[in-house]
């Protein structure tokens, strides 16, 4: 195993629970995103554009189609490999990990055994560009132990997050999660460069410490601050979205359209890549009436389908009517059938002449899991 | 299955050059967006199971090995087999229309020595069809026969599909072209890898003829027997059959027979999902990733990136990846080869009868 600079861990692990009946059976980062892709292309497309050669992904929930998903990495050119490191046992036993510093202490000897100078730890469940390079660079003129991402966000939301105070260097002075009076706008985005070895020191106190719980903006980060060790803020103004819930999930998809979309798959110097699937080009029927949407290969459109995300081997059937929705991968719209502000989970049917979500903009977004069958009466 | 190698010959040289295959062979001839034809030879010997895969190489390879590769795509890059890149034999123009060139064969006599299988299958790469090969090896050890060549009745007039005539099953001669109801070659066999040996050893002298040639005088003696292969297939071997198999694309009962049944592998490109804007109108069409769509596209096949802006209009076209299609541009009854700029005012425009064609533009 060579030396590397910069090795990345990839806490992929979350089950996404506000995201309900869509992470039923996949774990968040396996979530289909932008017609053809998946949530974990985008941190894994960044380590890519960023140089990074080795990424270690951490999983727990419902791995199974993350797992084949990732393969060995080669569909992101990780020409030294994406390990797959799942929960494991030794011969004190084993555990789940108990929170996100766990999985990465539990995985010690993975990034001892890569041997980087710093390794960065990131979320298997953002969507964001992000030059993973230029935060290092920034680290190393700071001449930080720790740097975090933010992203400003309006004052108004700031006690939704964990924030960060920093003076005008961008040392950070003071952390405070969710606080009902907050002294900044920097929200921390869970993405985080350390220097190696102490990243792994401080992962092993944390773990002989039982009052722990081992999580980093809540145990790890708050005991630097406290030790009082360089840590920095690495400032982000690009595209960054959680789509932790369902609404956001929607919105988000929302942001990819329009001649002019906020969130720009199209764009040239920062490639997404993927698993690539291997459909044939999407089929438009002769009655087919599509405008402002972005389609996936295979797809087959007989019918309307407006202001929407057509994803990957999805058909829509004659006279079917999806309007401001999600069709996930495989999913079927019957003739007939509307679909109308919703989201309709992978290889799931929404039968003939079926009514699926509603126009009524006051309601919440319809939306149903994968494989299941929208009949009459449901 | 018996131990099956296949074995592609993947440098076919066309009678009848247009600006199509000016800069490639026919086997790199992109297809249906994004498709070349020689994935649909390929996928097809590789779902069947073979994983020891020759293939005889052009002259003009680069397009070729570009998309190839190290087979990686067909799950033929392995520790044993896989993907053998074979050379070609170089004849100049004299031996045009050849599918099974005794000399390419004979010259890589090595890779059918080397490999201890029972049954070879050849194939050019200038149809598309999707077919289980099980159901001709099935065909081939009932039959008896020493060698099992695809056929089926001839769809159309085509002076470049080979021919075969045939009596009670057995195949008694061949000739060039076919006419409406004759058997048609798909140029695809089965043999004993022994007995493709023997052969090649027989026509040592006279390897300048196609294998099908050289039998000519030894139909009596080597049992050759027709297997008619009752789906959809199309050669692609001119520009005429090229744009009508293209267009066989827009019918979902044709694409359904050839993509869902089973898999044809490509290689893989990151696209983005096509962007259909809010001023498009795209109707019984095939649209490829990262395509963005701003004007009218009517019976026609889009391949990769192609821009078509707001005010433009396809119909009945082919155009290839990395097109741009400006404001006010026509393109009707024509194939566009790749990266071409159509200027806004510009006029692209042939008829059902005679199709334009428009070569390659600069990268």
């Amino acid at each position: 195993m060579s030396k590397k600079e910069l090795l990345a861990m990839l806490l992929a692990g979350g089950q996404g629970s506000r995201l309900y009946d869509l992470t039923k059976d996949v774990a968040k980062p396996a979530v289909s995103f932008g017609a053809k892709y998946r949530i974990i292309d985008f941190p894994l497309s960044n380590c890519a554009n960023s140089g990074i050669t080795a990424v270690g992904v951490l999983t727990q929930y419902r791995p199974y189609l993350l797992h084949s998903y990732l393969g060995t990495g080669s569909a992101w050119n990780m020409e030294d490999g994406v390990a797959i490191l799942p929960p494991y046992a030794t011969q004190t036993g084993g555990a789940w990990y108990a929170g996100t510093a766990d999985a990465v202490t539990q995985n010690l000897g993975y990034i001892e055994m890569n041997d980087p100078d710093y390794v960065i730890i990131l979320s298997g469940d953002a969507l964001c560009r992000m030059d993973y390079a230029d935060m290092l660079e920034t680290h190393k003129k700071n001449n930080a132990e720790l740097t975090i991402a933010v992203m400003p966000v309006p004052w108004e939301d700031a006690s939704r997050f964990g924030l960060l105070v920093a003076d005008e260097t961008g040392r950070i002075t003071e952390f405070q999660e969710k606080p009902p009076v907050p002294k900044s706008n920097l929200a921390s985005m869970g993405i985080y460069i350390f220097n190696k070895q102490l990243l792994c020191d401080e992962l092993r106190l944390d773990d002989a410490n039982p009052d722990s719980t081992h999580d980093f903006g809540g145990d790890i980060i708050p005991k630097l601050l406290a030790d009082g060790r360089r840590l920095y803020t690495y400032k982000f103004e690009g595209f960054w979205r959680d789509v932790g819930t369902i609404a956001s999930f929607h919105e988000t998809s929302m942001e990819l359209l329009g001649d002019e979309p906020s969130f720009d798959l199209f764009a040239k110097d920062f490639p997404i890549m993927s698993n690539t699937e291997s459909y044939p080009p999407a089929y438009y029927g002769p009655d087919a009436n599509v405008t402002d949407c972005i389609v996936g290969n295979g797809s087959k459109i007989y019918g309307e389908a407006t202001h929407s995300v057509v994803s990957i081997d999805s058909v829509i059937g004659k006279g079917a009517i999806v309007r401001d929705s999600v069709l996930l991968p495989g999913a079927i719209v019957k003739d007939g059938a509307k679909v109308i502000n919703a989201i309709v989970g992978e290889g799931s049917t929404i039968e003939q002449g079926v009514e699926f979500g509603s126009a009524d903009s006051g309601k919440d977004y319809t939306f149903c899991g994968n494989n299941v069958v929208i009949g009459k009466e449901e | 299955m018996a131990k099956t190698i296949g074995l592609i010959t993947a440098n076919y040289s066309t009678k009848f050059p247009s600006a199509l295959t000016d800069s490639r062979p026919v086997a790199s001839v992109p297809f249906l967006g994004r498709y070349r034809a020689v994935d649909f030879a390929l996928s097809n010997m590789v779902n069947c199971g073979i994983r020891t895969l020759g293939m005889v190489m052009p002259y003009n390879y680069r397009s070729l090995i570009d998309h190839v590769g190290s087979g990686r795509e067909w799950n033929l890059t392995r520790k044993g087999g896989g993907l053998f890149i074979l050379p070609g034999s170089a004849f100049g123009t004299s031996r045009t229309g050849s599918r099974f060139l005794l000399r390419d064969l004979g010259h890589n006599k090595a890779f059918l020595e080397r490999d201890n299988a029972d049954l070879v299958v050849c194939s050019t790469a200038n149809w598309i069809y999707s077919i289980d090969y099980n159901e001709v090896f099935a065909a081939h050890e009932a039959s008896g026969a020493d060698i099992t060549v695809l056929t089926q009745p001839a769809r159309d007039k085509d002076i470049d599909v080979a021919g075969f005539e045939v009596v009670d099953g057995r195949v008694k001669g061949v000739k060039h072209g076919v006419v409406f109801g004759d058997t048609a070659f798909l140029d695809s066999f089965v043999i004993g890898r022994e007995k493709l040996l023997e052969l090649l050893d027989w026509y040592n002298a006279n390897d300048y003829l196609d294998l099908f040639e050289a039998l000519a005088g030894d139909y009596d003696r080597v049992n050759v027997q027709a297997y008619e292969f009752e789906g959809y297939a199309a050669p692609i071997f001119n520009k005429d059959t090229y744009f009508k198999a293209n267009m066989d694309m827009l019918d979902p009962k044709i694409t359904h027979e050839l993509f869902s049944v089973r898999p044809v592998m490509t290689k893989a490109h990151d696209n983005q999902p096509a962007r259909i804007g809010t001023t498009a109108n795209v109707t019984n069409s095939r649209i490829s990733g990262s395509c963005i769509i701003r004007g009218t596209v009517v019976n026609s096949v889009l391949g990769r990136n192609v821009v078509v802006e707001e005010g433009a209009t396809i119909s009945n076209a082919i155009v290839m990846q990395g097109c741009k299609v400006e404001s006010g541009a026509v393109i009707e009854n024509a194939i566009v080869d790749r990266n071409n700029r159509v200027p806004a005012g510009t006029e692209l425009r042939g008829t059902p009868e005679a199709i334009f064609i428009q070569g390659k533009g600069q990268e």
